[in-house]
């Protein structure tokens, strides 16, 4: 490309980035403001930040309790799945055993299959073993959820771990068990991390599974508390931006510190698929 | 391997060595045997809790769910009904239209691989500014529809900012999200606002394995930017790019809940109903599940097809390459 296309090119993508960046800063912009400068101008810079449309929407409409309620079923969700996939990653990929080719593709089936699909089912599922609207329930049916991918990055992974540090660890008298522990999930971070992020995102960003699962009030995360904002606030825009500010900021914040494994796991499926 | 037990028994515990008395040789021997079967069995304890959990919660619910929608709702509930619940979806308009919209959604994705593609190929070529555009593209596919979805239910709103700004520039106010044949096509537009970030990562990812000595070859015998990427990143990335179809077109089949939900509750007038929406409703709203169940088929149908098809465009690109 000449130079001068190259910048003919980069205009209209910088328009594209402003007009993707834009709707979040205008929202936390109107966050920021008091109901009265909203309605005067939606526009302009609110003149200071008045975090009192914040604290509102954390302490009055509940959103605390939303966030600790995410916060919690978020983190055992991911623990468990990081455990139970670089277990099941581990054996599929190092270990020979009968049967784990036809695991490994009954996993792969299985991330074909989307929630839509299987929530009727499953939502039948928990109430008969008395799992519905309960955290464990929850939990359970996230890791249900997202394990076949986490097993599938998993094990993909532990393939590049050369087969000699394996036997090299079981000739100095480690069990299976002491090779996992010792050598498999320590080699695994990179992959555990990269894994873990996008598994909590995607627990963090579920809404479906959690309006099913967990009908009452005080059970909901946080992306249920920001659908139940739309008909609480339609006439209070300030709070309601404040509502959707707060349940984005820690995504943001993932954002810019781990953007590169977010995108590392995100094409990990892609290379090797 | 010591032993040649056929016992189907999975319990690997720690209590052979523990457990005392005997000749010493002999419980050394005893030991040993009960670890190397310990050891034997040790991949499958490995894998269970795992496969389990897929079997119990999603491979075993996803019969359970085919069996269901030949049964009755209500009064009928268990008793076999053998398609009437098909045949009531195929005749109920809000499912309809739902099966309309996955064939919009169909025409609309080359739309939806195409502008990822074409600005994967523009950073790839390290336009001015390249490393912030990705970051910046990238950024709103790791949100959440909710939060996507409720952004633009403030920017799209009959009296928002959208149409303000359309109303200084004379042009009359649109009713995004209000107008049933306005509505579907809004909150696909931002569907794809808030996902084309995510194709553009793969896309890069792609010309990471791409050849730059063909792409200087191309340029030394003066091809144009446009024959550039007809003749050598398309052929040459042909495996990503049948991958961002499949993976977009689940994404718009399996992701768009919280955008309707948030966004239009399938309105106006059922207008923005797709398949993942009605069974949510069906199940959740009108206490139908056994017709949910029926949905949820066809849904799996159409991902199925989508699947088969793509396994069948890789292996006929196989054989070209």
């Amino acid at each position: 490309m000449r130079r001068l296309g190259k910048w003919v090119v980069a205009v209209p993508m910088a328009i594209l980035a402003l007009a993707t960046i834009y709707p979040l800063i205008f929202t936390a912009n109107v966050a920021m403001k008091t109901r009265r400068e909203y309605v005067l101008d939606r526009f302009s810079l609110t003149d200071s930040l008045h975090w009192d449309n914040i604290a509102t929407a954390w302490n009055s409409v509940g959103m605390a309790r939303y966030f600790a309620n995410s916060l919690f079923v978020v983190a055992a969700s991911v623990f468990l799945l990081l455990w139970l996939g670089s277990m099941a990653g581990f054996a599929l990929s190092r270990l020979p055993f009968r049967g784990s080719k036809a695991l490994f593709i009954g996993c792969l089936a299985a991330l074909f299959i989307p929630f839509q699909v299987i929530m009727v089912p499953l939502s039948r599922v928990m109430a008969d073993t008395g799992l519905i609207d309960t955290y464990p329930g929850l939990i359970l049916a996230y890791v249900a959820q997202f394990l076949p991918f986490t097993v599938f990055l998993m094990t993909s992974y532990y393939r590049s771990v050369p087969r000699e540090i394996v036997d090299a660890a079981r000739i100095d008298g480690n069990t299976v068990y002491g090779v996992y522990r010792r050598i498999m999930v320590p080699i695994g971070r990179p992959a555990l991390l990269s894994v873990g992020i996008l598994d909590a995102l995607f627990c963090w960003n579920d809404v479906l599974i959690a309006l099913l699962m967990m009908p009452s009030a005080d059970h909901r995360t946080l992306m249920v508390g920001v659908t139940s904002l739309r008909g609480q606030y339609t006439d209070n825009i300030p709070t309601f931006a404040s509502g959707v500010l707060i349940a984005a900021v820690p995504v943001l914040l993932v954002y810019l510190f781990l953007q590169r494994q977010i995108a590392d796991g995100v094409t990990a499926g892609s290379t090797k698929g | 391997m010591p032993t040649k037990n056929t016992s189907p028994a999975v319990r690997p515990t720690e209590r052979g060595r523990t457990a005392g008395g005997g000749p010493r040789e002999r419980s050394r021997h005893g030991a040993a045997r009960r670890r190397g079967r310990s050891e034997r069995f040790a991949p499958y304890v490995l894998v269970a809790p795992a496969v389990l959990i897929i079997v119990a919660l999603r491979l075993y619910p996803l019969a359970l769910g085919v069996n269901f929608s030949f049964t009755g709702d209500g009064e009928a509930n268990g008793t076999p009904v053998g398609l009437a619940n098909y045949l009531e979806l195929l005749d109920d308009p809000l499912f309809q239209t739902a099966l309309a919209n996955v064939g919009l959604l169909v025409l609309l994705l080359p739309v939806a691989v195409a502008i990822p593609g074409l600005l994967a190929t523009f950073i790839f070529l390290k336009v001015p500014g390249h490393r912030i555009f990705r970051s910046v593209y990238f950024f709103p596919a790791v949100l959440s529809p909710v939060i996507v979805g409720a952004i633009f239910n403030l920017m799209l709103a009959f009296d928002g900012p959208l149409n303000e700004v359309l109303g200084t520039i004379g042009l009359g106010p649109v009713d995004w999200l209000g107008d049933p044949g306005v509505a579907k096509f809004a909150v696909v537009g931002v569907q794809i606002w808030a996902t084309f970030g995510m194709a553009l990562v793969v896309f890069l990812a792609g010309f990471a394995t791409l050849d730059a000595s063909l792409l200087d070859a191309a340029r030394v015998d003066g091809a144009s930017l446009r024959q550039s990427i007809w003749h050598v990143i398309i052929p040459s990335l042909s495996q990503t790019i049948q991958f961002v179809f499949v993976t977009t077109m689940i994404g718009m089949l399996t992701s768009m809940f919280g955008l309707l939900y948030v966004m239009t509750s399938g309105g106006p007038e059922g207008s923005t109903y797709l398949p993942e929406y009605y069974i949510w409703i069906q199940q959740g709203q009108m206490n139908r599940p056994a017709l949910a169940s029926a949905a949820s088929t066809v849904l799996f149908l159409i991902m199925l097809v989508v699947g088969l098809l793509q396994i069948s465009v890789l292996r006929r690109a196989g054989r070209e390459d």
